[in-house]
């Protein structure tokens, strides 16, 4: 009896990994994503992370509603950066159409998809410090954040989900009280990002918990298939904006950071750089701005002026046409993607002639990069996941649609 | 209050002991951190310098074992649902709930085979606020109504 | 390397068993199952498409055949993008997850949401809807608004209902 005690208690003391569960409420996992970990004393031996708390059903949402009717649930997936998804999923729809955008569009599409990546990465340091103990760069990057929704709400009318690009251009144009605001908001940016430099980058504190934490070689980011500021912290050098480039932004004149270590820092690095970029392509955008038309006139896509509705019976029973029903793109698939702030953020749509998509595929950029967390974090110990959890800058209601 | 609770009639003595503890009550609330979705970036926003919550009396908390309040900001999916329901039993008397949000409130524009429609399926809500998201203003106004709401309650008093 | 020499290297080392096009601004490549893992690992040797960016499943009920699988892969060296596109009849096809890690992913989540099987998968289990969930959601018949399997069941003995 008792040597099979003692016999029991050995076999207890070998298997020695602890199970815990990092669950979906909990104060700094960004969002509801529940991690399974395996532990061995205090270092991390597994990590799995357990999502789909906030499915929503958004793909099968899309082949219930037309084009048009889909574009307020694309805001909802990134909710930081809502115009940038607004403009990918454009981007695949006009791709059926090959419509021509007017010049003032692109412009103001440019503008607006690079304002959301600042306040992206403005929450993402904002959070990302907060997990650490830095509360008051949470506040400042808060504050940064209340200018650019306020541009946003002069803008579009709402601060977050706007919902303001359209298939073929904008919904209206932006009055002049944004641009007097975003001259001056660019104008006092880099002081700001500054000023979380000075707290942040050779803080003794911040170093000892990022500085090779979270290590991610070349060879494993390409394989995991992330994008984004993570594989630039890796050092793989490729932008979406520079290598494939949609829009106009062959038209300007930015760099893409890059950093070889592939820790924490680095990727802390590469983001506050493109801060930096985002302001610098705002500026040329803003100098070159051009008037005219926001809307394309394709009558495949869009709908008649009011004169002509108010005029011609053609222009009202097709004007018509499109709000209810909905326009009729080709047979056949296609794929459209932008460099969202997160990474790659790709619509793939298979269209069968019908109003409505048959098929919508959301390609999330944070679903792919949760891949990679397993490989990141093995090896570290427990405060250390938080450190790594924050700079993959995940968010939820991508990843989870 | 326990076993002296709803016992006694109105005099100076009860009211100004309710008094008192309404006040404190009211004063600090703290609700506990349960935010999911878009909404969550607002609360986050009024949270933080410009619409201050911490002049209200409202610090966040992570743990619900030591909260007032819940304030559900975002959508609630089915494999979630659970979850907030056993994050409201940890909650210690007296509580509150705040629905924020329209995916809250009913479910908003997610219709569909995962989402739960309307929070108050799983938990009493005292509160709904719409708005998808709602301005920070409408969180502040929903925080203040409640604090007017624990002003007029009986606790003594029967 | 352009589109024009992945058309030559691919279509001379698989003949008959690859279609190109290249329609609404994106190139793809139709492939027959039996055929697909090789054409890939093929683009993944020779071609440098180191990257695998995604997944897709669509049902099709109506068709014999009954789902479309297309991968999207990416070449960072040639900056080029290509989608290989299969027609399976059964719900079985072969992983890539020994290609690229970030299979691992992404099958799972086509699996869980349209059914399709991935045969070699390390850890093929649902990862979006929860454990005890039946059905596929984005196969085409099943219902948009399907809530009956909320009150099916009570996994942490709650005691909760849903009546919407």
């Amino acid at each position: 009896m008792q040597n099979t005690d003692v016999k029991n208690r050995e076999q207890e003391q070998i298997s020695e990994l602890i199970t815990i569960n990092m669950g979906p409420q909990h104060p700094s996992t960004h969002g509801v994503l529940r991690l399974v970990v395996d532990l061995d004393g205090e270092t991390i031996a597994d990590v799995r992370p357990d999502v789909g708390y906030l499915h929503r059903g958004v793909e099968k949402l899309a082949e219930n509603r037309t084009y048009h009717q889909f574009i307020p649930l694309t805001d909802r997936l990134d909710y930081l950066s809502s115009l940038s998804n607004n403009l990918g999923y454009c981007l695949a729809v006009e791709k059926f159409f090959d419509v021509k955008i007017p010049e003032r569009a692109e412009y103001l599409r440019v503008i607006l998809a690079e304002l959301a990546r600042i306040a992206s990465h403005l929450v993402w340091i904002a959070t990302h410090a907060l997990d650490m103990g830095a509360m008051t760069v949470f506040i400042y990057a808060f504050r940064e954040r209340e200018y650019v929704l306020d541009l946003f709400e002069i803008a579009t009318g709402q601060r977050m989900t706007s919902s303001w690009m359209r298939v073929g251009g904008m919904r209206d144009d932006l009055p002049e009280e944004f641009f007097k605001r975003l001259g001056k908001f660019i104008s006092i940016l880099d002081e700001r990002v500054d000023s979380y430099e000075r707290l942040l980058t050779k803080n003794r504190i911040w170093l000892k918990r990022t500085k090779g934490i979270g290590y991610l070689s070349r060879e494993d980011a390409l394989s995991y298939g992330v994008s984004g500021p993570i594989m630039r912290g890796s050092g793989v050098d490729f932008d979406l904006r520079r290598d494939e480039p949609y829009g106009i932004y062959d038209r300007f004149d930015f760099e893409v950071p890059v950093q070889e270590e592939g820790d924490v820092y680095a990727r802390y690095l590469v983001r506050l750089k493109e801060i930096r970029e985002s302001k610098k392509i705002i500026k040329q955008a803003l100098e070159g701005l051009p008037e005219g038309p926001v809307m394309t006139d394709d009558p495949r896509v869009a709908y008649p002026s009011h004169e002509e509705v108010y005029e011609k019976m053609e222009a009202l029973i097709r004007r018509f046409y499109i709000v209810s029903k909905g326009f009729k793109p080709p047979k056949g698939h296609t794929y459209g993607s932008v460099e969202a702030p997160k990474g790659e953020l790709g619509f793939y749509i298979i269209s069968d002639g019908d109003a409505k998509p048959y098929r919508l595929k959301i390609r999330a950029p944070s679903f792919v990069n949760l891949g990679a967390l397993p490989e990141m974090s093995r090896g570290h110990m427990l405060a250390d996941l938080v450190s790594v959890i924050g700079s993959v800058d995940i968010i939820l209601g991508e990843i989870d649609r | 209050m326990g076993v002296m609770e709803h016992k006694f009639s109105d005099n100076i003595l009860t009211t100004s002991v309710d008094g008192l503890v309404n006040w404190a009550r009211r004063s600090s609330l703290w609700p506990v951190t349960f935010g999911l979705a878009c909404c969550a970036i607002e609360m986050m926003a009024v949270g933080a310098a410009k619409y201050d919550l911490d002049r209200l009396g409202v610090i966040f908390r992570a743990t619900p074992r030591q909260s007032d309040v819940m304030i559900v900001a975002g959508t609630v999916s089915r494999k979630m649902a659970p979850v907030l329901r056993k994050v409201y039993n940890q909650m210690p008397e007296p509580k509150w709930v705040i629905a924020m949000g329209s995916c809250a409130t009913s479910g908003g524009i997610f219709d569909t085979y995962a989402t739960v429609q309307g929070v108050d399926e799983i938990v009493p809500v005292d509160f709904y606020i719409p708005g998808c998201p709602p301005r920070p203003e409408s969180l502040l106004d929903a925080i203040v109504a409640l604090q007017q709401q624990i002003k007029t309650e009986k606790i003594l008093r029967k | 390397m352009n589109f024009e020499d992945i058309k030559k290297k691919v279509g001379a080392e698989f003949p008959e068993d690859v279609f190109f096009s290249e329609k609404h601004g994106c190139r793809f490549l139709d492939t027959k199952p039996y055929a697909f893992k090789k054409v890939l690992s093929f683009l993944k040797d020779e071609c440098d498409f180191e990257y695998l960016v995604d997944v897709v499943a669509a049902h099709w009920p109506k068709r014999k055949e009954k789902f479309d699988v297309i991968y999207n892969v990416f070449s960072i060296t040639n900056k080029i993008r290509v989608f290989v596109r299969i027609k399976i009849e059964s719900d079985a096809i072969e992983t890539v997850t020994d290609l690229w890690k970030s299979a691992l992913f992404l099958e799972r989540e086509q699996y869980d949401l349209v059914g399709v099987r991935f045969e070699g998968h390390p850890d093929l289990r649902r990862i979006l809807m929860p454990e005890y969930f039946e059905g596929n959601p984005l196969k085409k018949d099943y219902p948009l608004k399907g809530r009956k399997w909320f009150n099916e069941t009570d996994e942490q003995q709650l005691g909760i209902s849903f009546s919407k």
